[in-house]
């Protein structure tokens, strides 16, 4: 019978209390003043002040979880492209490094100086080599982006499989799944190749890679097609109105995933839930904060929230 | 004196508080890990969980009973040590089967479902009592087994 993390279950169950409601929302939207915001903000995070105050109480709890791990992935990807191409033209890469994340920028910064890619974990390694070599050889950034994109996704998938937990297969199949359409949807619009779109689609559970292609290669249209086929017919709808509100969907597809793992009583799902669920948070006080901040009107603003835990 | 028939009432008692005493110490074991969460999140939930702490003790309670209950009435504990039979033994051997095995089996279950209780708590305090009773039907199981254990041992003619 599965129990693990029962005392981090708990923490977390009692931290989901001070996440923002519908209610606080809409409060933090009708604030008129910067400093407003700031004061309601903290009135509610309390301890938690960012996403890395999150990850590192989950790892108070629970640092042997292989799975938790997976959700940092991106951040480690992207760290890597930000390091990558930073020493390429010798510019700080501190600025662009991300936290939290499962690799320092010491270590990054050691593998790309010293060319040991050894010291970065494993999943990472190959990916290094080739974005290195590829970038050294080509200097084309767009083309070790998509390459470092394309194996986060698959490094997350492969991870997600190996843990065994059907809720991490679902999250990587997910993400992956949204990151390849609007892969698609770009290159279609961009007329790219099927060479680099090959390279830049990662594939899922959720989508045939070759169909995705062969359908974002005949056209935006073809690729709607295919995506109503596909169950994704309310992606499609959303890409063709507006591409920000396929954005909202993503993330709000991930959401519900978290929201129903979170009646969990034990396991990993609960703490990766809440991780989910204060990044969304995090999301929305960003989107408030610029929104206000230019002046966006109270409506356009309520639209753009992502769905919400609780 | 049938020293067969003694050992396997001794073996009966020392099942009854062995293996229900196993399943407490889980259950308690888990609510406890639970219920350390909250408190290190937020410390004046500290009562609340600990009655759902509580809950899962009790079939260690119910095993002990039940191996006094059987050590008295072989004279182990007071008196004058009984003669018994190997059918005698083997009766209150039985009789220890009912607590130990429910008794080790619901304070698991009796644990998941407080440590459960404990994630209602942290969340939604005020809802407390709910997560208790939740937890406190799985109880019923463990007392009907101890009425069972504690009705053979009354009616073995010693």
């Amino acid at each position: 019978m599965k129990t693990e993390y029962a005392s981090a279950v708990a923490a977390v169950k009692a931290m989901e209390s001070t996440l923002m409601t519908q209610n606080d929302i809409e409060q933090l939207i009708n604030t008129s003043t910067k400093s407003e915001r700031q004061a309601f903000i903290d009135s509610r995070n309390g301890d938690v002040k960012n996403i890395s105050d999150v990850w590192d109480m989950l790892m108070t709890f629970a640092s042997d979880s292989k799975e938790l791990k997976i959700l940092l992935y991106r951040n480690d990807f992207h760290n890597l492209k930000a390091v990558l191409k930073a020493m390429i033209s010798n510019r700080d890469p501190e600025i662009y490094y991300v936290s939290p994340s499962n690799v320092t920028l010491e270590e990054l910064k050691k593998a790309f100086r010293d060319k040991e890619a050894d010291i970065l974990p494993e999943h990472m390694r190959d990916t290094a080599r080739s974005a290195y070599e590829l970038l050294t050889r080509t200097l084309d950034g767009q083309l070790s982006d998509s390459l470092i994109d394309c194996a986060a996704l698959e490094a997350m998938q492969k991870s997600a499989a190996d843990c065994g937990s059907e809720f991490m297969k679902r999250y990587a199949a997910l993400i992956s799944a949204c990151a390849d359409i609007k892969t698609a949807y770009r290159c279609s619009k961009m007329g790219k190749s099927r060479q680099f779109l090959e390279s830049a689609v990662c594939g899922s559970s959720e989508l045939d890679k070759e169909a995705l292609i062969r359908s974002a290669l005949s056209g935006v249209e073809a690729l709607y097609d295919y995506l109503k086929k596909s169950g994704y017919g309310e992606a499609a709808e959303l890409l063709k109105e507006n591409p920000a509100g396929f954005e909202k969907w993503c993330d709000d597809v991930i959401m519900e995933l978290a929201a129903d793992a979170r009646m969990q009583a034990f396991g990993v799902e609960p703490l990766a839930a809440y991780y989910i669920a204060k990044e969304a948070e995090l999301k929305n006080i960003r989107i408030i904060n610029v929104c206000k901040e230019s002046g966006t009107a109270r409506e356009i603003i309520t639209e753009r929230m992502r769905k919400l835990y609780v | 004196m049938n020293s067969m028939g003694l050992a396997l009432a001794i073996i009966g008692a020392a099942c009854a508080s062995l293996f229900a005493g196993i399943g407490s110490a889980k259950g308690v074991g888990l609510v406890g890990e639970a219920a350390a969460g909250v408190v290190s999140v937020d410390p004046n939930k500290f009562s609340k969980v600990l009655i759902l702490e509580l809950l899962p003790g009790t079939q260690g309670l119910y095993g002990l009973l039940t191996a006094i209950l059987m050590l008295r009435k072989i004279g182990i504990l007071g008196g004058e040590v009984a003669s018994l039979t190997t059918a005698q033994g083997l009766m209150f051997l039985g009789a220890a089967m009912p607590i130990a095995i429910v008794g080790l089996f619901s304070g698991i279950a009796q644990g998941r479902a407080a440590a459960a209780g404990v994630g209602i708590t942290a969340k939604k305090p005020e809802h407390n009592g709910k997560g208790i009773i939740m937890a406190a039907m799985v109880e019923t199981y463990a007392i009907l087994a101890l009425l069972v254990s504690i009705l053979i041992i009354n009616n073995i003619a010693v």
